[in-house]
């Protein structure tokens, strides 16, 4: 007798009505999924522009891309580190980290300054995760530990002052100096780098791989994945991304000042990644939705000043808005555990 | 339901627990379906059913988590409402979950205490333990069911059937409580069990008889017919058989269940023997696990290691693939010795594990089953780095036709199958590899239906057949005769007793000598 047979049910059982059932109950997260985080924007975006028509007039969008650039490139690694299930507290140090070594080495390296720059962040970042996976020092604690390093490093080197790019600045210029459709090329250089790191999860072994790990890292270890290394990568993203935006803030600015400690990106780096459905318990990531999490996250000052917030209490809104964002992402978490 | 302690107590007649016409259904499926039966004063009454029948659905209504759509529940003859967990409980009906719910930081006597009522408790004073009278009244209770586990040993140094009984006597405190004839019941307790662990629990089941009544739900059909009084057979949600103990055999209750007949099961030795062993263990050893562990399996063998809790066997096989670090011998695949062992190294080598620990180490439950089935070897489902996920869909759709995995839809996260369709994608997951060499499995059966059963079993067996060296930790004694070329026998972390099976002939009873 096969197995088919063995197992062949009339019609209308519980099997094939399941078949029916699961797909059913799966679309509506699916869709939020999706489409959240662009709803969220749309919806905030309406929000401001009822209250403040001036903004659509006066370029406002433009202004919405410079500040959400960097806050995209930011989260992008905070991204890639909490898909793998970890976290990267140390991030928006690097970028001031990188600003401040690109600031002083544009002047005698010229073209080679950014690449020089890109490449120790990478490493830090590489260094970061290595310790995460092979030394297994929790994340969160390395990289707070690494936050502090960071600092350090930015003090000593700046010798505490505000560093100029004084030669060689138009390099970076087109960066804010040129615009497609309309907004700054710093911005679409995020979105292009969003697109590529969406492919990369979806389409490429390594990618896969990452997700496996932040769903369920014992099973994917027993599985043979090399978990260790994946982790090394999500960190060296994480980094490489952080240099990214230490250009854009020397592209911006021409100035970088480690007094700031780029305490004012850490926040809207998570909360844009969040915001953009990233899943903080990791393995539910979608690069693309994090650009309209960024934006969301840029116009939360703009509209909070709309509704009268004062300047002041901007981070009071970005906390908000991280605790809202993951209680809603539990929420959805939860429903795959109690059955 | 609060004053069910002051009601006087019905004749005797009356049943514990009567359902008539429960239905519950999800969306458009049925899971409960008219379902009537009965559970009288002191008998025990077995609850069968393949994986998806609806017992779990039925459980979770008489425990309180589910409200029924439509029926009647009476309890004592009244009837009831259970409309949380807690009003079951009032009721007399005290459970003990397939999963085991305890908590192994705390004492066994805080476990007991934990789910009763413990505001109205006497083990408890302004919420805080009066340990004395804790730790009495658990052993007390521990005595009703013939266990001699110290009530203030942590949970977390207890065997398994010794946990086992802790979750009985905690039931049974609830019932107690409330209850002189409680109704205690058992979820599938026996499927993590070793078999002569079983025995301990099936003779405290029949004392627990003598002071109320048990619906106990199992997969294995000689068990539930040795200690039921009667037994339901459930199929596709509803009941399709009530039947008395004399009135079946093992094979009946098969056909019930699956609603076909079960294939005969033949004994077949594995074919030739390689020149070389596709695995072999010189002197393994790790401290405090196993010592001394030598074994040999040639490609299209198979070797059954078996033995009690505690006797280190699921070591070794942890040991073999490289999830378990090992102090002394040495391991060679395929010939050649082998050094700093891994699991990523093992899986290079053509080592496949599947782990009794499914949820967690088998699967990742998030991704789709088409992508688990990649998850090892994926260099075969990509061109370079990238994958190619269209023919991946199409082979894990062969594989789903292939191994009857039901819903036919691949692109659902794994997470969402049942049970002994995860099993089955596990095993695929390894089958498809070209580079198989070794399988090891550890418990491969466990918590499936036989239908499922049966898909895996001969999953193994083809694996056999096409040169795979399969080394086997069984659920049942039966299982290591059945699949086995070659038995070792392992006690306290030593090897006690090796059989060839193509030489000897050894019963369970020989084995279980040698175990205990």
């Amino acid at each position: 007798m096969s197995k088919k047979a063995l197992l062949e049910q009339p019609a209308a059982l519980p099997a094939t009505a399941d078949g029916k059932a699961a797909p059913a109950r799966r679309r509506p997260r699916n869709l939020w999924f999706t489409f959240g985080p662009f709803a969220v924007f749309l919806a905030l975006f309406a929000l401001v522009a009822v209250l403040r028509p001036a903004f659509l007039t006066g370029g406002g969008m433009a202004i919405l891309a410079v500040q959400a650039a960097t806050i995209l490139l930011v989260a992008l690694g905070q991204a890639m580190v909490l898909h793998v299930g970890s976290i990267d507290l140390s991030n928006a140090a690097i970028v001031i980290f990188a600003a401040i070594v690109l600031a002083q080495t544009l002047g005698p390296l010229g073209v080679l300054a950014p690449v020089v720059t890109l490449a120790v962040v990478a490493l830090i970042g590489a260094a970061n995760g290595f310790f995460v996976a092979f030394g297994q020092i929790p994340s969160f604690a390395l990289t707070l530990g690494t936050l502090g390093i960071l600092q350090a490093a930015s003090l000593v080197i700046s010798n505490a002052t505000t560093v100029y790019a004084t030669a060689n600045g138009q390099l970076l210029a087109p960066l804010f100096g040129t615009a497609l459709v309309g907004l700054p090329m710093a911005f679409w250089v995020g979105v292009v780098l969003a697109v590529g790191l969406w492919a990369f999860l979806r389409f490429t072994r390594a990618g896969e791989g990452m997700t496996a790990v932040g769903l369920n890292e014992t099973g994917a270890l027993f599985s043979g994945l090399r978990t260790r290394w994946f982790k090394v990568v999500a960190f060296a993203l994480s980094g490489l991304l952080a240099g990214v935006a230490g250009m854009l803030v020397i592209a911006q600015a021409g100035a970088a000042s480690s007094f700031g400690l780029g305490s004012d990106l850490l926040l809207p780096g998570i909360a844009a990644a969040i915001v953009g459905g990233t899943a903080i318990t990791g393995g539910i990531t979608n690069p693309i939705n994090i650009v309209f999490g960024a934006l969301t996250v840029a116009l939360v000052p703009i509209g909070a000043a709309a509704v009268g917030v004062t300047p002041q209490a901007q981070s009071l809104v970005y906390g908000l808005v991280i605790i809202a964002a993951v209680a809603l992402t539990m929420g959805r978490g939860h429903n795959e555990v109690v059955k | 339901m609060t004053n069910a302690s002051l009601a006087p107590r019905t004749g005797v007649d009356t049943p514990a627990l009567k359902l008539t016409d429960i239905s519950k259904s999800f969306g458009s499926t049925h899971a409960v379906k008219n379902v009537s039966l009965e559970v009288p004063r002191h008998e025990v009454v077995g609850l069968i059913g393949e994986n998806g029948a609806g017992k779990s659905t039925l459980l979770k209504i008489l425990t309180g988590l589910y409200q029924p759509d439509s029926g009647v529940i009476e309890a004592d003859g009244r009837r009831v409402k259970f409309r949380r967990p807690q009003d079951a409980v009032a009721a007399g009906i005290g459970v003990v979950h397939q999963e085991q719910s305890l908590l192994s930081n705390l004492s066994v006597a805080e476990n007991i205490a934990m789910n009763a009522m413990s505001s109205k408790d006497a083990a408890t004073r302004y919420g805080f333990y009066r340990w004395k009278r804790l730790n009495q009244e658990a052993a007390d209770i521990l005595d009703r069911v013939g266990s001699t586990i110290d009530p203030r040993t942590k949970v977390s140094d207890l065997s398994f059937v010794d946990r086992q009984m802790v979750e009985i006597a905690r039931a049974l405190r609830v019932d107690e409580a409330i209850h002189a004839a409680p109704l205690v019941i058992l979820d599938e307790p026996t499927s993590v069990l070793e078999r002569n662990e079983t025995a301990i629990l099936e003779r405290e089941i029949r004392s627990l008889r003598e002071i109320g009544s048990v619906l106990f739900v199992s997969h294995r059909l000689d068990e539930v017919l040795r200690i039921c009084d009667r037994v339901v057979v459930m199929r596709h949600g509803e009941v399709v058989a009530d039947v008395r103990r004399e009135e079946v055999t093992e094979e009946d209750l098969f056909r019930l269940m699956i609603g076909q007949e079960s294939r005969a099961r033949v004994r077949k030795g594995g074919s030739a023997v390689g020149a070389v062993a596709a695995i072999e263990a010189k002197g393994l050893g790790r401290k405090g696990q196993f010592k001394d562990v030598s074994f040999a399996v040639s490609p299209g063998r198979s070797l059954a290691i078996v033995g009690a809790m505690g006797s280190g066997r699921e070591s070794v096989c942890r040991a073999v693939f490289g999830a378990e670090p090992v102090d002394s011998g040495a391991l060679v695949v395929a010939g050649r010795p082998v050094q700093g062992w891994s699991m990523r190294r093992a899986v290079q080598h053509g080592l496949a594990y599947i782990p009794s620990e499914r949820k967690v180490e088998g699967m990742v439950g998030g991704l789709s089953a088409a992508e688990n089935l990649t998850l090892v070897h994926p260099r075969e489902a990509a061109k370079g780095p990238l994958l190619r996920r269209k023919a991946r869909m199409k082979a894990a759709e062969e594989w789903f036709e292939k191994l009857d995995v039901r819903p036919r839809d691949p692109s659902l996260p794994l997470g969402r199958f049942s049970g002994g369709n995860q099993q089955k994608v596990v095993m695929a997951k390894w089958l498809r590899a070209a580079e198989l060499s070794v399988l090891i499995l550890d418990h491969p059966l466990r918590g499936l239906d036989p239908g499922a059963s049966q898909t895996v079993n001969d999953q193994i067996r083809a694996a056999q057949d096409d040169g795979a060296a399969v080394i086997l930790l069984p659920d049942t004694l039966e299982e290591a005769l059945e699949m086995a070329d070659e038995i070792i026998v392992m006690r306290d972390g030593d090897i006690t007793a090796r059989f060839d099976l193509s030489v000897d002939s050894p019963t369970s009873l020989d084995l279980l000598e040698k175990m205990v």
